[in-house]
């Protein structure tokens, strides 16, 4: 055990628990997690992952804060506004937890950065605004065998689900196909968001992360949380995997090199 | 079971006089963890609730059973507590 004096004190109300112990919250101290967009589900994800001891937290961003993401982009303050979410992120996150290191990646995920982006990872949370971007983490996530999770918000409502490659669980590209673009007006910007629902769902999101790397609980695999906070529901739909998809099925092909990702990938 | 036995399976000791629960857990948590089923642990300790609060969260955790708990200065209220872990 090498865990320090401060280390147990920091994280004594994570070791008490019977599903983490010194031994697992060694495992949080050396994992790597890749938190990809710095916005409303990004916030919290890497406030909370870098708060349990992830020792080596990826953030990758390449949007400055602007006034209209304070109401929910809990990471960036009103002094924040024109700065990089990469460097406003780090300076709360090193504040928050030194025990965690912190790798800026100043980019937009492209498909031909993405894999030496995620690469190395244990676990990538996906968190971006536009259906290329979680396409393109989905697609080499799965190439690359590593697990992961999506979330998207809107108005009052999120959806998420995590992918585990190795065991062959359903993907997003099973379930969303080659969705390109969201509807018109289908936008945070134009329909709307209240800033606790990705707050929420981000949460959800870092739990996944967490009972990934310790091996506990149960994943959302297999289906999608939908959650609609006006109506208060929450509720799994099942969703299965596809023998034809592209990116994960029994022909799939490395669609990072290949495929069209066409659409809006900054997205704002 | 008489203490020479004891000696023979390896006794480990933990003196966390001076801390407080939860951490008294904790730091007994973390010492168990590091141990073989069936080894002893030798806990010295002087905060009066964690002779209820370790045992009780020992057993819910499946992580030892407790073989003694004892007084071994009463002006000074340190306890010895002996935990087999399993």
């Amino acid at each position: 055990m090498n865990l320090s004096e401060q280390q147990i004190n920091r994280y004594s109300r994570q070791i008490v628990l019977k599903e983490v112990g010194g031994i697992g919250q060694e495992k949080l101290l050396n994992s790597r997690v890749t938190v990809v967009g710095l916005g409303a589900l990004g916030s919290p994800v890497a406030y909370y992952l870098a708060a349990a001891g992830i020792g080596n937290l990826r953030i990758v961003d390449y949007d400055k804060v602007e006034t209209s993401n304070l109401h929910r982009q809990i990471l960036h303050f009103t002094k924040d506004v024109d700065r990089r979410k990469t460097e406003s992120a780090n300076e709360k996150l090193h504040a928050l937890n030194p025990d965690c290191k912190i790798e800026i990646i100043n980019q937009w995920i492209m498909p031909n950065t993405v894999k030496n982006i995620i690469k190395g990872s244990d676990f990538v949370i996906e968190g971006s605004d536009n259906f290329p971007t979680k396409m393109l983490i989905n697609d080499a996530c799965v190439n690359l065998k590593i697990p992961f999770t999506i979330a998207g918000v809107l108005r009052f409502h999120g959806q998420l689900m995590t992918v585990v490659p190795e065991e062959k669980t359903a993907c997003y590209r099973c379930v969303f196909r080659d969705i390109k673009e969201a509807p018109s007006g289908m936008s945070c910007s134009q329909a709307g968001v209240i800033g606790l629902v990705p707050g929420m769902l981000g949460c959800l999101e870092a739990n996944e992360a967490i009972k990934s790397i310790l091996g506990i609980g149960d994943l959302i695999v297999n289906k999608i949380l939908y959650v609609d906070l006006l109506r208060n529901s929450f509720d799994f739909i099942n969703v299965y995997r596809s023998e034809n998809c592209l990116a994960c099925g029994d022909k799939a092909k490395d669609l990072v090199k290949t495929h069209d990702y066409r659409g809006n990938m900054v997205c704002h | 079971m008489s203490l020479d036995k004891l000696e023979s399976v390896g006794i480990k000791k933990l003196d966390i006089r001076g801390k407080l629960c939860p951490m008294t857990f904790v730091y007994t948590k973390l010492a168990l963890e590091e141990m073989n089923k069936g080894e002893i642990l030798e806990v010295l300790l002087d905060f009066p609730a964690a002779l209820e609060n370790i045992p009780d969260s020992c057993r819910r955790q499946g992580l030892a059973e407790v073989l003694e708990i004892k007084k071994i200065d009463k002006n000074n209220k340190v306890w010895k507590m002996n935990l087999r872990k399993i």
